[in-house]
C-alpha cells in the first residue's frame, strides 16, 4: 500500500529526472508499482501533488517564523521581510522542484495554477500583518486603497519568486537585496507620506474653491 | 526606518554631499525615463553622462583636508582614484540600515543559527556604521563584542559604479584610458579586497599579532569561528573617536602619546612589515579610557613590493636626494621620469618631484617633528595648488603604489596635525 509521501517522492524524482511530468497516471503508477486507485486515493492529478508541495512549503514557513522569539517585537514591515527571507531559505531545499514547477506553469498574467493553494494562505497572512500595522499606526489607513495592500504584497511575492529562480549570485545574495529593497519600498508606500497630505490639501481646496476663484492674480 | 539613532556628526556632514549626488542621480533617472516616454529610441548614453558628471562634480567639491593633501601629491591624475576611494568609503554611510530580519538571515546563512542562539545578547539596532556595513553590540560569556555585518551586494555595486564612471572620468580629466587604467585598477582591487571579510579577519589577526609589542597601541581580539563572509566578530573597544577625544581638551602630554602611538603603528608596518593599514581614516581609531590607541579596522592593506619600497624610501631617508644623478635614477625606477623624456623634461620633473619628496620627507629629517605647526601644511597646500595648474602633470606619471602610500602617509600627517602632536620620528626608520 502506497503512502502520500511515497507518491510525492516518486513524482518529484520523475519530474526532476525527466524535466516533464509523466505521460499519464497509468504510466506513473506502473512505474511506482502501485495501482491507479492508490494514486487517486491521495491526489486527483499531478498538479495537485505540486500544489500540495507548494502549500506545505509556505505553511511551514509561516509557522516557523511565527514561532521565533523575536516575532512579537517585529514591526509589520519586519514581519514581512522575515517571511520572505525564511521562505527563500525554505525553498532552497527544494530549489530544483521550485524551478521546474514555476517554469512549467508560468502563467502569462495570472497566478500559475500550482500556486492556487499558496495565494489564499499568503494573503491571509499578509492581511493579518497589514491589520496589525494599521492598528499600530505604522501603516496609513486609506479608503479603498488599504484593502488592496495585500495585492501589492502578492505582486512582490510573485516578483521575488521569479527573481530567485533566475538568481545565479553567490548565496542568492541578489535575492536578499531584492527582498530588502522591494519590501521596504512597498511598505514605504503603505506608510503616511507626503502624498496623503497632498490629497488632503487637494480635497480642502476643492471644497473651498470659491476662495481660489476670488484670488485673481 | 529608524534604527540608527546616533550617527557621528562628521559622518553626516561628509556624507551630505553624497546625499545630494544621490538626489541628482535619482533626478537624472527620472529625467531619462520621462524623456523615454516620448522618445523610446533614447539610449542610456545621456543618462550615464549626466550621472558621471554629477558624481564627479560632487567628488571634486569635496574638500576634506586629507583628501586635499593626497590630491595634490598624487597630482591631477590621481585626484580621480583618490576621489573614488573617498567616495566609496564615505558614500556607504548613506546605505539604509539593514532590517532586523536580514541580519537574522545573514547569521543563519553563515552559521545556521540565529544571533540569539549564538550570543548571550545581541542588539538588533546597529550602534554604528562601518564603511561597508554596520556594527552591532553583543555579549558572550560576559564579554562585550562588536559584530560587523556587511551590506549585501556591496562588491557588486562597487564594480558597477566604477564601470559607470570610468569612461566619463577619462574625458573629464582629459586623459587617455590606457594611462589611467593602472591606477583605477589598483583602486578597484583594494576596494574589492575590503569587501572580503574572511580576508579581513585573517589580516587583522596577522597584523595585530605583528604589532602587539608596540607601546600604547591595542587591538581587539578577533573570533574567526564567529566570523564569515559577511560577518566579523571582535572584542568591543570602549573609547572615544578622535573628534570626541579632542573635544575633551586632552593635555599636550596625552596628545603626544597618542600621536606617537599612531606614528609608531604606521612606521613599524611600513618599514618592518612592508605592508600597511592604508586607511588612516579617523573613524578607524579609538582612544581608550586607559589612554591607548585602539585600531579597529584592517579592511584596507597596501603591500609595498621591494621595487617600490627601496627607491622611494632611499629618497627619503638617505642622502640620495642630494645627488642629482642618483635622484634621477630613483625617479626613473618609480616611473616619475620616463624613458623617452627629453633633457628639459627630465630637468623639469626632477625639480618638481624633488620639491615634493623633500616636503614629504620633512618629518623624517629631524629626530622629532611638531605636526601642530601650520606652515608645513601650508607648504603642502601651496605646492599642490601650483602643481594642479601645470599642464605637465596632466599625464600619468609615477607607479601605481603611490596612490595608497600617499594616502596613508598624508592621512597620517593630517591626523597628527589635528592631534597637534609632536612625535619622535626616528623610532622606526626605513631600511634601505
Amino acid at each position: 500500500m502506497a503512502t502520500a509521501q511515497q507518491i510525492r517522492k516518486g513524482y518529484l524524482d520523475y519530474v526532476l529526472t525527466n524535466n516533464e511530468k509523466p505521460k499519464s497516471v497509468y504510466v506513473f503508477a506502473k512505474k511506482l508499482k502501485i495501482t491507479e486507485a492508490d494514486f487517486y486515493q491521495f491526489f486527483s492529478s499531478f498538479e495537485s501533488i505540486e500544489k500540495t508541495i507548494w502549500f506545505e512549503l509556505t505553511f511551514e514557513t509561516i509557522n516557523k517564523i511565527k514561532a521565533q522569539e523575536i516575532w512579537l517585537q517585529y514591526t509589520a514591515r519586519e514581519k514581512m521581510l522575515s517571511f520572505f527571507y525564511s521562505y527563500l531559505e525554505n525553498l532552497k531545499n527544494e530549489r530544483s522542484f521550485v524551478i521546474y514547477s514555476l517554469k512549467h506553469h508560468r502563467g502569462k498574467f495570472s497566478t500559475p495554477e500550482v500556486l492556487a493553494g499558496v495565494k489564499p494562505i499568503f494573503e491571509n497572512f499578509a492581511q493579518e500583518i497589514i491589520e496589525e500595522g494599521l492598528e499600530s499606526g505604522e501603516l496609513a489607513e486609506r479608503r479603498f486603497l488599504s484593502k488592496r495592500y495585500k495585492d501589492a504584497l502578492w505582486i512582490q511575492f510573485a516578483f521575488i519568486l521569479n527573481f530567485w529562480i533566475d538568481d545565479d549570485s553567490e548565496g542568492f545574495e541578489k535575492s536578499d537585496e531584492a527582498i530588502e529593497k522591494g519590501i521596504n519600498v512597498t511598505f514605504d508606500l503603505f506608510q503616511h507620506s507626503p502624498i496623503d497630505n497632498l490629497l488632503e490639501y487637494g480635497k480642502f481646496l476643492s471644497r473651498n474653491g470659491k476662495f481660489a476663484e476670488k484670488m485673481r492674480f | 526606518m529608524k534604527t540608527q539613532k546616533t550617527i557621528p556628526t562628521t559622518k553626516v556632514e561628509r556624507s551630505a554631499k553624497f546625499v545630494k549626488t544621490g538626489i541628482q542621480i535619482g533626478g537624472n533617472y527620472i529625467k531619462h525615463y520621462s524623456k523615454k516616454l516620448f522618445n523610446p529610441n533614447l539610449d542610456r548614453e545621456q543618462l550615464n553622462e549626466d550621472n558621471a558628471t554629477d558624481i564627479y562634480q560632487s567628488l571634486s567639491e569635496l574638500k576634506g583636508s586629507a583628501l586635499k593633501i593626497a590630491q595634490m601629491l598624487s597630482m591631477d591624475k590621481n585626484i580621480l582614484p583618490k576621489s573614488y576611494v573617498d567616495k566609496f568609503s564615505q558614500s556607504q554611510y548613506n546605505a539604509p540600515p539593514l532590517s532586523g530580519p536580514l541580519i537574522v538571515r545573514t547569521f543563519t546563512k553563515n552559521f545556521g543559527k540565529t544571533p540569539e542562539n549564538i550570543f548571550d545578547s545581541f542588539s538588533l539596532n546597529s550602534s554604528n556604521a562601518a564603511s561597508i556595513g554596520q556594527v552591532h553590540q553583543a555579549t558572550l560569556n560576559g564579554k562585550k563584542l562588536a559584530i560587523k555585518i556587511q551590506y549585501p551586494g556591496v562588491g557588486d555595486s562597487i564594480s558597477s559604479d566604477l564601470k559607470l564612471v570610468k569612461p566619463f572620468a577619462f574625458r573629464l580629466l582629459g586623459m587617455s584610458e590606457r594611462e589611467l587604467n593602472i591606477y583605477i585598477k589598483e583602486v578597484e582591487e583594494r576596494l574589492l579586497e575590503e569587501t572580503d571579510y574572511e580576508l579581513e579577519v585573517r589580516r587583522s589577526i596577522q597584523f595585530s599579532n605583528a604589532c602587539k609589542n608596540l607601546d600604547h597601541v591595542v587591538f581587539p581580539r578577533y573570533y574567526p569561528e564567529l566570523s564569515g563572509k559577511r560577518i566579523i566578530t571582535m572584542d568591543w573597544i570602549d573609547g572615544l573617536h578622535l573628534k570626541e577625544f579632542l573635544q575633551t581638551n586632552p593635555s599636550t602630554e596625552l596628545r603626544n602619546k597618542i600621536g606617537q602611538a599612531l606614528w609608531d603603528f604606521y612606521n613599524f608596518q611600513q618599514h618592518e612589515l612592508r605592508a600597511v593599514h592604508a586607511d588612516p581614516h579617523p573613524g578607524n581609531f579609538m582612544i581608550t579610557p586607559d589612554e591607548n590607541l585602539g585600531v579597529i579596522d584592517f579592511g584596507c592593506i597596501k603591500e609595498m613590493p621591494d621595487d617600490f619600497y627601496s627607491p622611494f624610501f632611499s629618497l627619503i631617508s638617505t642622502d640620495v636626494i642630494n645627488d642629482k644623478n642618483k635622484t634621477v635614477e630613483a625617479f626613473r625606477k618609480l616611473d616619475m621620469i620616463h624613458e623617452d623624456d627629453s633633457a628639459e623634461q627630465v630637468e623639469f620633473y626632477y625639480k618638481s618631484y624633488r620639491e615634493m619628496i623633500s616636503l614629504f620627507a620633512k618629518p623624517y629629517t629631524s629626530k622629532s617633528f611638531d605636526f601642530s605647526k601650520p606652515d608645513f601644511f601650508e607648504q603642502l597646500y601651496t605646492y599642490g595648488e601650483k602643481i594642479s595648474r601645470m599642464p605637465e602633470f596632466k599625464q600619468a606619471r609615477g607607479v601605481k603604489h603611490f596612490i595608497y602610500v600617499n594616502r596613508t602617509n598624508f592621512g597620517l600627517y593630517q591626523i597628527l596635525h589635528e592631534l597637534k602632536a609632536t612625535v619622535k620620528t626616528d623610532t622606526f626608520k626605513p631600511h634601505v
